[in-house]
């Protein structure tokens, strides 16, 4: 029968097993590769990566000036800038959508451009960046920022015109609530919860366009090691960062939901 | 002063008349109950009091200020409730007061004023909330009250700010029957304050202008019927006001006997609601007279005494 409920024991079950099919499946590509040249890095052994993870955790620099192994800094570049463009975007788009869901001439003057900016690939816009911006910090935080913003500036306004109805903003004023009143206390309350839902939704576009600007420019990065490494066929450290890449995209993303539901529990699921 | 006037409202949409100069005047302490087919412009003129869409013509006066937007003189409870999502019971009926009495700037900040005015308008916000039998709600969030409970809620809501007037728009419309007369048993229960604040010589608290289509209701809640219909002898310049008169009281104790206005629906029926029944506008609007009269047959000691 479709979608008849089963015990919670056989979840837990079966989603280990999904887990070690995914490693079963690894190793045996990886014992049948192994096989055919004991010298291959492409689908590396266990063997293989315990040397790609000496690799990122030996100390960088000299013994004076010692500097963080390359994991560290690279884990800390790609995050910071993660973190600086999407506080930029967050910023930047809350404030638009919410001024076009509460005044018309905004609403009428952003609504098209911004609708048209959005249907434009973030990473197609890369060398737009690269020669306005630069590429440095900026210009990743830009790329970010901008990458989530006409996306998150048009959920924002969405949510702000629909969650927000004529009548409780009538409603707000017959309570004596001023303009700012209703922006503040009844539309942006109303949403944050959904900027919230946005926010964990775009960090997996915004994860896609940092990686892919690391890939063409920056001395460090996720997106800048996973490309050095495969192009000396070093796979055994690409495929340590897609699984912390992926880890910590999990992580995010359970942190984001739970924080909601735990400030936001009006809000369902 | 009237709590509400309304001089020579007239409204079209294009070339379409929707209300043809419409004149009310509304006591304190009345509870007003509008009736009309549909389409008749009930809604029309709910927004031109309201003030979201100011009549094209003439004026909406609320205690003697004119109502060009919606603000806190007019109240409204609208009839699918329309709490804040985000707020307790308690807190979407301290809002007002909240709105009304702390300023943004001091609850951004969450300066010590504006936390001990919270803690006193949740009180009385509890403290209204238990006269609406909401004690057990408080802390719930809409999303968590039945249809009945929520427009408990929105009631308290607005009556908690004591506007010049409330509307409420077909209020009880969603509800069964059940809880349908226990909302308007509360309403009642306003009413007699207002009867005992005028015993006792104060300003009565509540007034109630309700907008509804079932005719029982509006008799049975109510001390003053209005009819709004276009069934008259200028009926292409838009409806207006047909019907006007006084209205059986109930208190919350007595019987729901609705066998006491029975000619009066009747004549309600009849006057508001039948195409084929034309006449002249005024024919019916006798409140005030009926008013006076009764005035000076019981030496100013009457009940619907308004002044």
């Amino acid at each position: 029968m479709i979608r008849r409920p089963i015990p919670r024991w056989l979840v837990a079950t079966l989603s280990l097993v999904g887990f070690a099919i995914l490693i079963g499946l690894y190793s045996w590509l990886s014992i049948r590769q192994t096989q055919k040249n004991p010298e291959q890095t492409i689908l590396p052994s266990l063997s293989g990566f315990q040397a790609g993870f000496q690799k990122i955790l030996k100390p960088q620099g000299s013994e004076t000036s010692p500097k963080p192994a390359m994991l560290w800094s690279d884990l800390g570049a790609t995050y910071l800038r993660l973190f600086l463009g999407m506080l930029v975007g967050v910023i930047l788009s809350v404030m638009v959508g919410v001024a076009m869901g509460a005044y018309r001439y905004v609403e009428a003057l952003l609504s098209p451009a911004i609708s048209f900016l959005s249907k434009i690939p973030p990473t197609a816009m890369m060398p737009v960046y690269f020669v306005m911006v630069g590429t440095d910090q900026k210009m990743f935080t830009a790329m970010v920022a901008l990458g989530i913003f006409f996306t998150m500036a048009q959920s924002v306004y969405q949510a702000a015109r629909k969650d927000v109805s004529d009548d409780a903003i009538n409603k707000a004023y017959t309570l004596g609530a001023s303009d700012g009143e209703i922006i503040l206390d009844v539309m942006f309350r109303q949403i944050l919860p959904r900027i919230l839902d946005n926010i964990r939704l775009q960090i997996g576009p915004a994860m896609v366009f940092l990686l892919a600007a690391e890939m063409l420019v920056g001395g460090q990065g996720m997106g800048y090691r996973i490309r050095m490494e495969s192009r000396i066929l070093n796979l055994s450290v690409v495929y340590i960062y897609l699984v912390i890449l992926g880890t910590s995209g999990l992580l995010m993303e359970w942190a984001l939901l739970n924080f909601r539901r735990k400030l936001f529990p009006w809000f369902g699921e | 002063m009237y709590a509400l006037e309304i001089i020579d409202l007239n409204h079209y949409f294009g070339s379409f008349r929707v209300l043809y100069n419409v004149n009310l005047q509304i006591a304190a302490g009345q509870i007003v109950a509008i009736v009309g087919p549909s389409g008749c412009g009930k809604t029309t003129l709910l927004r031109a009091i309201l003030g979201t869409d100011p009549p094209k013509e003439g004026k909406v006066l609320a205690a003697g200020r004119e109502m060009r937007a919606p603000d806190r003189d007019v109240g409204i409870v609208y009839q699918n409730y329309v709490l804040y999502d985000f707020l307790t019971a308690e807190d979407n009926v301290a809002f007002g007061l909240t709105l009304d009495g702390t300023s943004l700037f001091s609850r951004i900040l969450g300066l010590p004023n504006f936390l001990r005015k919270r803690r006193e308008h949740r009180q009385r916000a509890r403290e209204f909330l238990d006269r609406v039998n909401l004690h057990a709600a408080h802390g719930r969030y809409p999303s968590q009250l039945s249809g009945g409970m929520k427009q408990r809620v929105a009631i308290a809501q607005a009556f908690i700010l004591q506007p010049k007037v409330v509307l409420l728009d077909e209020p009880f419309g969603a509800l069964d029957e059940n809880t349908r007369e226990s909302l308007q048993m509360m309403l009642l229960q306003f009413y007699k304050e207002n009867l005992q604040a005028r015993a006792e010589k104060r300003p009565p608290p509540y007034t109630i202008i309700i907008v509804t289509h079932e005719l029982n209701e509006a008799l049975y809640v109510a001390d003053r019927v209005i009819g709004l219909s276009r069934f008259h002898t200028d009926s292409d310049k838009g409806a207006t006001v047909v019907y006007d008169r006084p209205s059986p009281v109930f208190r919350p104790e007595d019987p729901r006997d609705f066998s006491k206005f029975i000619e009066q629906r009747e004549e309600l029926r009849r006057a508001v609601f039948e195409p084929s029944y034309v006449k002249h506008h005024t024919k019916y609007v006798s409140f005030w007279n009926e008013i006076a009269a009764a005035k000076v047959e019981s030496n100013g000691d009457s009940q619907l005494d308004m002044d």
